[in-house]
């Protein structure tokens, strides 16, 4: 035998910036929001536009790639990048301003418009990009074991695995059963709506075995010792790469430099 | 006699209705037997499982008189610990992952994890158990991502790494193929080879026919019959209370009534067999 179980369950990572701590990530992550509200209060041009928020994606690109999780990261995004551009569009075309800065036909687009959804789609993006490289880098039950080590109760982080572990298992069965649909002649590519129509009448039965499973389920932990008191033993060992500190350090001198910045800029 | 359960006069009946569903019972569960408990829909066999686990009233709340024994003493002064004494495994395979796991071998130690057991321990049982219920194939593999039947493999083999005496299991295979029953069946034989006391729901009559010791039926939330399989099961007037009964009773019912002069009503193939072998020597 080359290797024990105990050894095979652990969590496999590339390199020490994706074998970072768990919690490690979290706070990495809260320093990066802070960043970007830092930066987006710096205004340029004429309509006050937060330019700055583009230097997070370079950074978060930068990030996927010493990760060594880019292609898996990237793949991430694409919804993001959807859900920012319609942001986006939402916000210009609708937000009525003093000043028209652009026209396409009867649409216009003012110059409050322009800023807003140029601010919010940004903010939006930087700040998932962020979530997708904490969550693509880590396993969910890392997150829930650092969680627990961290002092959480035991129920919250059970929810939160396991809702996040139900969200892969369904996506992976709905490929599934998108599979099975394209295979009998469905339609399932195309738009959003065309989708749906494939989709919701075979993922309706899904949900609702999930839902009533549920007293099932409280039955099955609890026979599992779910609610003993006692100390719990782990499988899982959660590994440092020995990056926490460095990475810390670099996170805060990083905020003393972008506030040292931006209050000197104010005078 | 080496009595492990006991039921005294026990009625329960859930919250918000206004029958009983479990009325009268008085049951005695020796240690190291199979119980298989059969009749119609709605009879009251899951009931009775949550019963005896405790889930009734602990639970589902409701209202339960009477005592619900385990070793002399009642079920509610053993606490979280009744977990390791009395296992239960549901009918649907795909409600008894915990969601927390992502690999089967993880699943199966997570009740040990939950108990506070050392990691090396763990991972000897997680193995022994693994190899009984013949899922080691499937250690490393996500337990939503593989078959039913493996599943409930899974799930069996998640309890038993717990090594409960008392074993109580519903349907287990009532979701599951022909293929997915059989290996579900192994486990319940390698089961009662340790001498563990197993009380099973389910349909297949003829597998209650060749696993259980004894029978007990029910129907509308009372014990209707109870006793040795090859007694109860022989039973063809049975059918008329929504019971099957095995095609090798029936049969040797009918050839009884025809004068066939048998020893006694088969239950099992096997026994089938040899009966009428018997019958058909005497008669030449
Ligand atoms: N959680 C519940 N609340 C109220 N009534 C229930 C509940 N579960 C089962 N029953 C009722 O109890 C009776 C026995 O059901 P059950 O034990 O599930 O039967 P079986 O397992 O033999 O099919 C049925 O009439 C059923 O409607
Ligand atoms: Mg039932």
């Amino acid at each position: 035998m080359d290797k024990s179980y105990l050894e095979l369950v652990q969590v496999q990572k590339k390199n020490k910036i994706e074998g970072l701590y768990p919690t490690t990530k979290l706070w990495i992550l809260l320093f990066f929001v802070i960043w970007i509200f830092i930066l987006s209060t710096i205004k340029f041009t004429s309509i006050q536009l937060p330019l700055l928020n583009l230097v997070w994606i370079p950074v978060l690109l930068f990030m996927f790639y010493i990760s060594g999780d880019f292609v898996k990261c990237i793949k991430a995004c694409r919804v993001i990048l959807t859900i920012a551009a319609i942001i986006f569009l939402a916000q210009a075309f609708i937000i009525p301003g003093d000043r028209e800065v652009f026209r396409l036909a009867f649409l216009k687009v003012s110059d409050s418009g322009l800023k807003k959804g140029f601010e919010l789609s940004t903010m939006v993006l930087s700040i998932a990009g962020a979530f997708v490289w904490v969550f693509q880098t880590t396993d969910n039950k890392e997150i829930g074991q650092a969680l627990e080590e961290s002092g959480v109760n035991y129920t919250v982080s059970y929810i939160f695995v396991s809702t996040l572990n139900m969200i892969n298992v369904l996506s992976k069965n709905s490929q599934t059963i998108m599979n099975a649909q394209r295979a009998r002649g469905v339609e399932t590519q195309g738009n959003m709506i065309v989708r749906a129509k494939a989709f919701v009448p075979s993922f309706i039965p899904l949900v609702l075995s999930a839902i009533t499973g549920a007293e099932e389920r409280v039955l099955t932990l609890e026979s599992r010792g779910f609610a003993v008191k006692c100390q719990k033993t782990r499988v899982l060992k959660l590994q440092k790469s020995g990056l926490e500190k460095p990475a810390m350090i670099v996170c805060v001198i990083i905020t003393v430099l972008l506030i040292a910045g931006r209050v000197v800029l104010w005078m | 006699m080496d009595v492990i359960m006991e039921c005294k006069n026990v009625n329960y009946q859930y919250p918000l209705t206004d029958t009983k569903q479990i009325e009268n019972l008085n049951l005695t569960i020796e240690r190291g037997k199979v119980y298989g408990v059969v009749g119609e829909n709605g009879s009251g066999k899951t009931t009775l499982c949550a019963v005896l686990r405790g889930f009734a009233p602990s639970f589902y709340k409701g209202e339960l008189t009477g005592e619900v024994l385990y070793d002399g003493k009642p079920l509610a002064e053993y606490g979280d610990e009744i977990a390791t004494k009395i296992g239960f495994v549901f009918q649907n395979p795909f409600t008894q992952i915990s969601g927390v796991k992502d690999t089967v071998f993880e699943e199966i130690a997570y009740g040990l994890e939950n108990f506070g057991v050392p990691v090396e321990e763990i991972e000897q049982r997680v193995i022994n158990v693994m190899k009984m219920t013949n899922v080691e194939s499937l250690a490393l593999k996500n337990p939503f991502l593989i078959s039913g039947g493996q599943m409930q493999r899974v799930a069996l083999a998640s309890v038993i790494v717990l090594e409960p005496d008392v074993m109580i299991i519903d349907e287990p295979t009532s979701q599951l193929d022909p293929d997915g029953t059989e290996s579900v069946f192994e486990i319940i034989k390698a089961m009662k080879e340790k001498k563990k006391t197993i009380i099973l729901v389910e349909h297949k009559i003829d597998l209650i026919a060749e696993y259980a010791d004894e029978v007990i039926v029910m129907k509308d939330a009372k014990v209707i019959a109870c006793g040795p399989t090859k007694e109860i099961l022989a039973k063809t007037e049975l059918m008329q209370q929504g019971v099957n009964v095995p095609q090798a009773a029936i049969l040797g019912q009918k050839l009884k009534e025809k004068g066939l002069d048998i020893e006694y009503i088969p239950v099992t193939e096997q026994d089938a067999v040899k009966v009428f072998e018997n019958a058909g020597k005497a008669g030449k």
